[in-house]
């Protein structure tokens, strides 16, 4: 599947790769700047932050009970389509998804 | 000059805490990454265990909690469940348990929050390097690099000033507790059953209990805010509040945890200063801010390894771990990979991408404090390098007596003034 990376300069990053990812390891594979993940995907770093764009938001889903506490946690303000990447798993659904990285 | 050279054999024993006191094996470590990745060590203190030493070895081990937990203990002593019971913190739990406690206290540690900071730790930098520096020679591990963690914590905690050397001293001898310099209750050396099933097999736990239940009464009755433990008393967003038993259990956790570690990473960053002298002239440019911290904190690598449990058999590099096998994740064999880091013996304060392990980074258990840690390193490094012109060596450094802690713990140095 494909993905948009939106860096807070604007600058976009579209990449290939596979389903069964997460997203947070589909950015870290592409080397999109600003998405991290040092706990690896477990929930425990909110370092895999992004803004989902608007038009994409009902297909990823909401967060649940932890992740909401834990995008509390991160360094940018926790808006509405707020994530943590690692909590959204890559498949046909969210080809062509588009998310924001936010300014640090 | 180099920073530092190994002068192991390559077939240290990594069960012995007397293999550390000259600095972590790396000539071992080395060879193990290249010829046994998975390695069995028989020990004599208990059920042996099997060392993982490669980078992305570990990096994939400690991301799947499902196989390896930490639920039955994070270190390579054995513990029997009651121990375990008695004893634990979420650092010993799995998620989604884990995640229970975390979420209530990540907020207080977040980036954000920690950021806070900066103005009073650089305050206590003042106040700690300019009577230290006046010293011409010190030892470095005391005058500086124990003082601002240790002046830190006080902050965090809310605990007045005069009880920080207490707090420190428990806290040392809670985690040290292999180094006779730190604690009267040897762990390998004496017969410690009469404090098993008190948190870290000592008795400094139970009186840190005994502290922390007094402090959060008090702090409850005064109606006092102070401090980071605060934001963790305050109810989550769900109206949850953090038991007793898990208060008590976080407050040691956060001696023992949040001291040393900074301190030795502290004592490395001098160490390398003393050792590798084009690293003051780098740092002095101020363009490496970004990224020095992590450096130092990878070279340091205060926590050498983190222990898991196998949950069930699996293979791995053609050998079976059974159901219940211990596996230490080496985090300072991970961090000196030459697979991931380029001359990893060299202090580089401008490494980027610095993939080092020293946080447990790829895992659920990620250091809690690591925002606090880099920035108290950062900036007590941005208030060093400003005030000296040289720092040498004046006389061999010592290491601590753990294959757990790495820590230099005591390092005589001559500086300069700038
Ligand atoms: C350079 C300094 C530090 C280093 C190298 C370090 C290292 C680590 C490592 C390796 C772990 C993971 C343990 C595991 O995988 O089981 C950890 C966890 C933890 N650290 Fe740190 N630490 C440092 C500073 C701090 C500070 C300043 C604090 C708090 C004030 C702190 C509090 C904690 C806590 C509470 C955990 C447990 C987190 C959990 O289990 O979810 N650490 N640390
Ligand atoms: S990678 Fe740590 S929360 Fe997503």
């Amino acid at each position: 599947m494909k993905a948009t990376w939106i860096l807070p300069d604007g600058q976009e990053i579209t990449a290939e790769f596979a389903d069964g990812l997460n997203m947070m390891e589909a950015a870290v594979a592409n080397n999109v700047p600003g998405v991290i993940g040092e706990c690896g995907g477990n929930l425990s770093c909110a370092t895999c932050h992004v803004y989902v764009d608007a038009a994409w938001a009902d297909k990823t889903g909401t967060p649940d009970e932890f992740e909401d506490a834990m995008l509390d946690v991160a360094e940018a303000p926790h808006e509405d389509t707020s994530r943590l990447s690692c909590q959204i798993k890559a498949g046909a659904a969210l080809d062509g998804i588009v998310l924001r990285v936010p300014q640090v | 000059m180099t920073v530092w050279t190994p002068s192991d054999d390559g077939y240290a024993d990594l069960s012995s805490h007397g293999t550390f006191a000259q600095g972590a094996p790396h000539n071992t470590f080395a060879r193990l990454r290249r010829d046994d990745p998975l390695s069995w060590t028989d020990w004599d203190g208990g059920a042996g265990f099997w060392s993982v030493t490669r980078h992305e070895d570990i990096v994939k081990l400690n991301g799947n909690f499902e196989l390896m937990s930490s639920a039955r203990g994070i270190r390579m002593e054995d513990q029997s469940y009651e121990e375990y019971l008695a004893r634990r913190t979420f650092q010993e739990t799995d998620p989604p348990e884990h995640m229970k406690t975390r979420v209530k206290v990540a907020k207080a540690f977040s980036k954000p929050v920690i950021a806070e900071f900066e103005d009073q730790i650089r305050e206590l930098c003042d106040d700690i390097l300019d009577p230290a520096l006046e010293m011409g020679t010190l030892d470095a591990t005391k005058e500086i690099a124990r003082q601002l963690p240790m002046r830190m914590l006080g902050r965090i905690l809310g605990t007045p000033d005069e009880d920080l050397p207490w707090l420190v001293e428990k806290g040392d001898a809670l985690i040290a507790n292999t180094d006779p310099d730190f604690t009267d209750h040897v762990l390998d050396k004496m017969e410690t059953d009469a404090f098993r099933m008190m948190p870290f097999n000592s008795p400094a736990g139970a009186e840190l209990y005994q502290y922390a239940k007094e402090l959060m009464e008090h702090k409850t009755a005064q109606g006092d805010t102070d401090g980071i433990l605060n934001m963790i008393l305050q109810p989550g967003r769900d109206g949850n509040v953090i038991s007793e038993t898990e208060f008590r259990n976080f407050f040691c956790l956060l001696v023992a945890a949040g001291n040393d570690t900074t301190r030795y990473s502290i004592a490395a960053g001098i160490q390398a200063l003393a050792h590798q002298p084009e690293l003051l002239s780098q740092l002095q440019t101020g363009d490496h801010w970004d990224t020095a911290p992590d450096e130092i904190i990878r070279w340091a690598t205060p926590a050498l390894y983190f222990r898991r449990t196998a949950t069930r058999d699996f293979e791995m590099h053609g050998k079976t771990v059974r159901e219940g096998d211990k596996v230490l994740l080496w985090f300072s064999s991970a961090n000196r990979d030459d697979a991931v880091f380029d001359d990893p013996f060299r202090v580089d304060p401008a490494r980027t991408p610095n993939k080092h392990l020293s946080f447990g980074q790829g895992g659920p258990h990620v250091c809690l404090g690591m925002w606090l840690a880099r920035l108290e390193v950062r900036v007590l490094f941005e208030e060093l390098v400003k005030r000296i012109r040289k720092v040498e060596p004046a006389g061999p450094h010592q290491f601590l007596r753990s294959n757990f802690v790495g820590g230099i713990k005591s390092l005589p140095v001559t500086v300069t003034p700038a």
